[in-house]
């Protein structure tokens, strides 16, 4: 599975991993990964740590997850990324919407 | 015509064998089996009865006189062209080489002899099915294909409006060098340039998330907004706002544009930049080091309209600067060994430019020279604006429509912006708008914007925010000008700026008088009673420019309050050459 | 060695099944077709033609073995490796012993019919 989702001991942080490529053919899985949590979960962590490369479209989907978490309250760090992978990021400026580690 | 597929239909069978007791054993058991059975004595006739009666199986003889089966296994599969004809040997031949000699022939499997009843109707069962899935694969492969080649024509429209709307603009002007694919729009790539009213250019590139038609669809609006404000004269900043905020409402989370616009003033020698999550752009100078223009912002479509940033990075350039922006289709370019071309490749390529080789011509050919010749040229987009000599873009307003309506002659209007709307709003776009009805003034729209933007400019930075323009003639003084601008716009109080036109008809033509008072502390206007030399720097190039393209500048009360009389000819409203003015002089009074 | 049988009966009995009202039919054209076999592998051995000797052999012992006579299919493979290696020297005494059995295969099938 090159998506894998985790929850926290006290069930409120859902940290999501992919591994691979983002890209859109992981549309479905990591829509999947976040919106059947329940309403427990009040973080979100995005762990790439096994991400060769990502895409714009997956800035897309990171953008949907922060809609579908609260939007402008949302909580979702977004961790370990490689150098190429933070490369995108920060092009995009979206350290200006996500947490970056 | 191909039977309807169905798995318990009656199958035509050709058999062929020159054994006439052989033939009518096989006969009888495919009969019995429910089969049609045409029959044939050796290869030549089995050749010409498939021919005529396009059997759906075949059942062969390897040795047959006059023609035997393995060459009338390779005449009937040639026949039979992409349709499965399944073709099964009837042999008694034992030695392996024989068996494979078969198969080579086209052949897909044997039947020994002697017959046995169960395996060939197993056999014929199978290989039915096969024929069957072959079938409607087929089928179903001619419908992608059709379903492609109507997609494909519906793109070929899709395109066309798409130009129609989006039209290149004045992408082929002489100080802009691109490379876009006629089909880039299916890929979500968009360059549009636009001349401005005051001669300037402003040119957008993009990239927007996805690709083929949704990506497409982004762009319609962009280019819309785009073109409409930019010929208009609103600032890029303007524009930002709202191609972004229209952006935000109609694409869906998730979708969104990067992109990178440049509003290049020549008059000043300067560029505006904005840059939302595209590459790195450039500026390439003549006579120093190559200058990055870093993304600095979301790309648009993400933030709301309260918390996008429209700040543009403003850039003193010289003539001859090249700007060079592009999509992440250059970055992404890869070489045989799959490696990216990506910020090495374009700073590399811009370290390499030989002596009379442009930035782009360097770029594009490094990229050639890098893929190996495989570049994917509809995946992306690049281009060069130069910085060309002042006036270089005379007549580009030119192309601005001109309605066929007649317009107002006789009118006066006063408009008045006050405190904090000075900072966050430009009335030029208005007043412009209002000139603009008169069919005499529209052929000059580049004149008055640019009388109307000076005198705007000189009201509010001279005049109310009292900025020296000698700071703007060296290159650090021109970042502190700019920062200070920013700062105390935000901190203005009790001022305004006052415009009034008057337009009237003359014998000749028409009148423009247009008188802009500001609250300002007023300046000297003694010390600049004589039109400064040209090639001083900026400072007072706008009253400069003023004095060249009208009549009598008058300076009253304190020297807040300036009036300039604009004439225009009939003769000569249809022409672009310089507009008969008045006398030009300064009276003071 | 040839300890194949004359005729293999189940083989024959299946063949019946099949024809139904069709076997006498089927019987006599294995006969006369047979009967033309054995005069053309004469005519191709008297003309030295090892490659139509070989090649109609062939076609007999693929019908004998449909017909549900294995033995004569075996002689007749004989003549045709004979025919194939050129051996027509060793040919003439094989084409007696095919003759000789397909006589044989001719009555037994004839007697079948009868039955």
């Amino acid at each position: 599975m090159p998506i894998q989702t985790r929850r926290s001991e006290d069930g409120r942080t859902l940290t999501i991993k992919i591994e691979g490529r983002f890209d859109f053919s992981t549309h479905q899985a990591f829509r999947d990964a976040y919106e059947h949590g329940d309403q427990e979960v009040k973080a979100f962590v995005v762990d790439l740590t096994d991400t060769t490369y990502l895409d714009s479209s997956a800035l897309g989907m990171l953008l949907l997850l922060r809609d579908y978490a609260g939007g402008d309250n949302a909580s979702i760090r977004i961790e370990n990324c490689n150098s190429d992978v933070r490369r995108i990021l920060a092009i995009s400026n979206f350290e200006q919407l996500f947490a970056i580690h | 015509m191909e039977d309807a597929p169905s798995d318990n239909q009656p199958l035509r069978i050709l058999i062929a064998d020159d054994s006439d007791s052989d033939r009518l054993i096989l006969k009888t058991l495919l009969r019995r089996l429910g089969h049609k059975v045409l029959d044939a004595a050796n290869g030549a006739e089995a050749v010409e009865l498939f021919r005529q009666a396009s059997p759906q199986i075949v059942l062969l003889d390897a040795l047959m006189p006059r023609m035997d089966g393995m060459e009338a296994a390779r005449q009937i599969k040639t026949l039979a062209g992409e349709r499965l004809v399944p073709l099964i040997f009837l042999t008694s031949l034992s030695d392996a080489d024989a068996l494979a000699r078969c198969l080579e022939a086209g052949g897909d499997d044997f039947l020994t002899k002697p017959y046995n009843r169960v395996i060939i109707e197993a056999k014929i069962n199978a290989f039915n099915r096969m024929r069957l899935m072959h079938e409607t694969l087929s089928h179903q492969r001619d419908l992608i294909h059709e379903q492609n080649r109507k997609l494909t024509e519906e793109q070929e429209i899709a395109k066309r409006v798409f130009e129609n709307v989006a039209h290149t603009g004045c992408l082929d002007a002489a100080s802009i060098r691109h490379h876009a694919s006629p089909m880039s729009i299916f890929n979500g790539d968009i360059l549009f340039a636009c001349p401005r009213p005051d001669g300037g250019i402003q040119l957008l590139i993009g990239d927007f998330t996805g690709h083929g038609l949704p990506a497409a669809i982004g762009a319609m609006p962009v280019a819309e907004i785009f073109y409409g404000m930019t010929s208009k004269g609103f600032s890029a900043s303007d524009v930002l706002r709202e191609i972004n905020q229209k952006l935000k409402r109609i694409l869906p989370s998730g979708m969104f544009c990067c992109a990178a616009l440049i509003q290049a003033d020549f008059a000043l020698n300067q560029i505006q930049v904005w840059n939302g999550g595209l590459p790195d752009g450039w500026v390439i100078r003549t006579a120093a080091e190559p200058v990055q223009l870093p993304s600095a912002h979301l790309p648009l479509g993400v933030l709301d309209a309260t918390r996008f940033n429209a700040a543009m990075t403003i850039l003193k350039t010289c003539p001859g600067d090249t700007l060079l922006f592009m999509t992440d289709g250059v970055m992404e370019t890869r070489n045989a060994g799959g490696d990216m071309f990506g910020d090495n490749g374009v700073a590399a390529a811009l370290r390499g430019i030989k002596d009379g080789e442009t930035p782009f011509d360097a770029v594009m050919g490094r990229l050639h020279e890098f893929s190996g010749g495989l570049l994917e040229q509809d995946d992306l987009t690049l281009v060069t604006l130069e910085m060309a000599d002042g006036a270089a873009l005379e007549g580009l307003s030119d192309r601005l429509q001109l309605s066929a309506l007649e317009g107002p002659a006789e009118w006066r209007c006063t408009y008045q912006i006050r405190d904090r709307t000075l900072g966050q709003f430009s009335p030029l776009p208005l007043l412009l708008h209002i000139c603009m009805e008169v069919p005499g003034l529209r052929r000059r729209s580049g004149e008055i914007y640019i009388l109307l933007s000076e005198l705007y400019t000189n009201a509010l930075e001279h005049g109310i925010l009292g900025l020296p323009s000698e700071w703007k003639s060296t290159a650090e003084g021109f970042g502190r000008y700019y920062e200070e601008r920013e700062k105390r716009l935000n901190e203005i109080e009790e001022h305004f700026i006052k415009f009034s036109l008057t337009h009237s008809m003359t014998d000749y033509g028409g009148r423009l008088v247009v008188v802009c008072e500001d609250s300002g502390r007023g300046f000297d206007f003694h010390k600049h009673g004589q039109p400064p030399e040209a090639g001083r720097g900026y400072a007072g190039r706008g009253l400069m420019l003023l004095h060249r393209l009208a009549g009598p500048l008058t300076f009253r009360e304190r020297g807040n309050h300036v009036e300039i009389v604009y004439d225009w000819h009939f003769s000569e409203a249809g022409k672009s050459e310089n507009p008969a003015v008045t006398k030009s002089g300064v009276s003071h009074e | 060695m040839n300890d194949r049988p004359h005729l293999d009966e189940e083989a024959l009995a299946e063949l019946q099944d099949v024809m139904e009202n069709e076997f006498d039919v089927l019987i006599q054209t294995y006969i006369s077709d047979s009967a033309e076999r054995v005069s053309a592998l004469r005519t191709a051995l008297e003309a030295g033609d090892a490659d139509a000797l070989a090649k109609t052999a062939h076609s007999f012992k693929g019908s004998s073995i449909n017909i549900g006579a294995p033995r004569l299919g075996a002689l007749c493979m004989d003549v045709e490796d004979a025919g194939r290696a050129g051996r027509l020297a060793d040919a003439g005494p094989m084409l007696d012993r095919v003759e000789s059995e397909f006589r044989q295969v001719q009555e037994m099938l004839e007697s079948f019919m009868v039955d």
